[in-house]
């Protein structure tokens, strides 16, 4: 696809979302509020596994630090939700600086233990914590104050408003996370995915870099967890379970783990999908897995990569 | 014979009962395009494997450029100009052939950890990395995807790799195995060419004693991790013990 073809569609999408945010009704702006927040979650951590290489189960802990750094921000320090936002990323990138710094040693199945590992210790410590996070009952009472900047105060309480002030961080996720794929640093870590020895070979520290891969998508994980706090104004410790570290994987896959767009269009079909199926039939965990599968299956290289691949067979026969 | 780039100290190698290198002591040099020579498991690809770090010795010190660098992992070695081939082709499959020389091109520069700037904008990278592609003859396919080439292209881009990180030593394992002629030609001008600006030092394990005798300096003949011949390659075909070991029918 044409670099023109991919501003128009980007521009689509983007008038799509502004549309949405005028003309619908609070259902489909509660849905579109999710699929937002689970794209910049999941944007963020197909670094790591469609770029990198590295499969992750332990990004829901990363999240929830995001989440739980800005409930506790609200409620013992200050309502201001960009220092709630601020010191929620900056947690969940610290824990994941720290949590990466032993599992980068290791690859494949044992990263992906040593990340549940830690996930399940994270998930633990919130469910025990009882006086900081309110063990299983989570914090609640989160409020959405109007953002002071200086002398404007720009108000996110109603939906509307915070949808555009999710849509404001979601944007700026795409954008970084675009520079990323196109930047040095992303086609570093493409070639250690594609070979970590002759990377190391190239003359570059292949853990130094897995560490920085690893710790920036923790950051946006934290992020969206931030978000979603903001969002439900409430936050729970099973979002820090490891079964919530699925997600992530899932929706990446469903999107096409090696384009750009993939993750995103991943987090429409899983949100929307999981909310038609619960209105028509009880078992729809059953039907969402047999459907799940059969994207998988049938969508060789996920629902981005098999079509813009048919696409370029048909445009050059 | 020069200044010495590389020294090896006392190093020895095992696995287990197989011992591939025993108190090996020698020095390579400057601008002497040295070839390693050897049975199958003399242990010619382990030395190179142990010397590049892809293997940690057993004992004994390697030296390179008057540091040591035993114990330094492999990227710093890379850093300091010790380069290597691999005889198995070994490249970035799924990337193109720019990118496949970009990523050795930005670590030597320093820009690998740049995440904001596109590549597109680093001039100095794309120039570094064109200049590669117009030595071994590949810059008509640079936009290919790698694993999309012939054998002999990727035997080429193999190589190219290892030149992209601007080495002051470069171990080639068997670099024209699998090549054309004219492939073969090429790669051989190349490494003549750069050997004599004296940019780049080659160390070169091979088994066609045509290229082995016609192109190195010096050569050294490893048998069981012991060397057994080192001199010039007229001395290595005169030497009774390479001859018995190793060569035999083939120059006699």
């Amino acid at each position: 696809m044409n670099q023109y073809w991919k501003y128009f569609l980007m521009l689509g999408c983007l008038g799509a979302l502004v549309g949405i945010g005028f003309v619908s009704g609070p259902f489909v702006l509660y849905l579109a509020t999710r699929i937002m927040i689970l794209s910049i979650f999941a944007l963020g951590y197909n670094l790591l596994l469609g770029r990198t290489g590295l499969l992750s189960f332990g990004h829901a802990a990363f999240f929830a630090t995001g989440a739980y750094g800005l409930a506790i921000t609200s409620i013992h320090i200050s309502a201001h939700p960009l220092l709630g936002i601020l010191i929620g990323v900056a947690a969940a990138a610290l824990l994941s600086l720290c949590i990466g710094f032993f599992c980068v040693r290791h690859t494949e199945i044992y990263f992906a233990m040593l990340t549940l590992a830690f996930g399940m210790m994270v998930f633990a410590l919130i469910w025990n914590l009882r006086s900081i996070t309110g063990g299983d009952d989570g914090l609640y009472g989160i409020s959405r104050t109007a953002i002071s900047l200086g002398i404007v105060k720009i108000p996110i309480r109603n939906d509307y408003q915070f949808y555009f002030f999710v849509l404001f961080f979601f944007m700026v996720s795409v954008f970084l996370i675009n520079r990323i794929y196109s930047s040095p640093f992303g086609l570093v870590l493409a070639g250690i995915r594609e070979n970590h020895i002759r990377a190391e070979f190239s003359g570059l520290s292949v853990k130094a870099y897995r560490l920085g891969v690893f710790t920036v998508s923790g950051a946006f994980a934290g992020l969206a967890g931030s978000l979603s706090a903001l969002l439900e104004s409430n936050v729970a410790p099973f979002s820090a379970h490891w079964t919530h570290s699925a997600e992530p994987v899932l929706v990446s896959l469903i999107g096409g783990l090696q384009t750009f767009s993939g993750p995103v269009v991943g987090s429409v079909i899983f949100v929307a999908l999981r909310e038609v199926l619960q209105r028509f039939t009880y078992n729809w965990m059953l039907w969402f897995g047999v459907l799940l599968l059969a994207i998988i299956i049938g969508f060789r290289g996920g629902v981005v990569g098999s079509i813009s691949e048919a696409f370029r067979r048909y445009s050059r026969p | 014979m020069g200044e010495s780039l590389l020294d090896v100290r006392m190093l020895n190698k095992a696995f287990g009962t197989v011992v591939t290198a025993k108190d090996l002591n020698f020095s390579l040099y400057r601008g002497v395009i040295t070839s390693i020579i050897g049975p199958n498991g003399a242990g010619k690809s382990t030395l190179i494997n142990v010397l590049t770090g892809l293997l940690a010795a057993d004992s004994g010190e390697i030296w390179f450029q008057g540091r040591e660098v035993t114990n330094e992992p492999i990227h710093r070695r890379v850093k300091q100009g010790l380069g290597r081939s691999f005889q198995v082709v070994n490249v970035f499959g799924n990337l193109t052939l720019f990118e496949n020389l970009a990523i050795p091109v930005l670590a030597l520069k320093g820009r690998s950890k740049d995440m904001i700037k596109s590549i597109a904008r680093l001039k100095e990278v794309g120039e570094h990395v064109e200049m590669v592609l117009t030595q071994v003859g590949l810059l008509d396919k640079a936009y290919m995807v790698a694993r999309s080439l012939s054998h002999g292209d990727l035997r080429l881009l193999e190589v190219a790799i290892a030149l992209a990180a601007k080495p002051r030593l470069l171990f080639l394992d068997e670099p024209t195995a699998g090549m054309n002629p004219v492939e073969r030609s090429r790669i051989l001008e190349t490494i003549r060419q750069l050997s004599q600006t004296g940019e780049v030092t080659f160390v070169i394990v091979e088994h066609d004693m045509d290229i082995v005798f016609s192109l190195s300096d010096r050569v050294i003949a490893l048998h069981k991790g012991k060397i057994i011949g080192d001199g010039s390659p007229e001395q290595i075909k005169m030497n009774p013990q390479v001859r018995e070991v190793y060569l035999g029918e083939e120059v006699a």
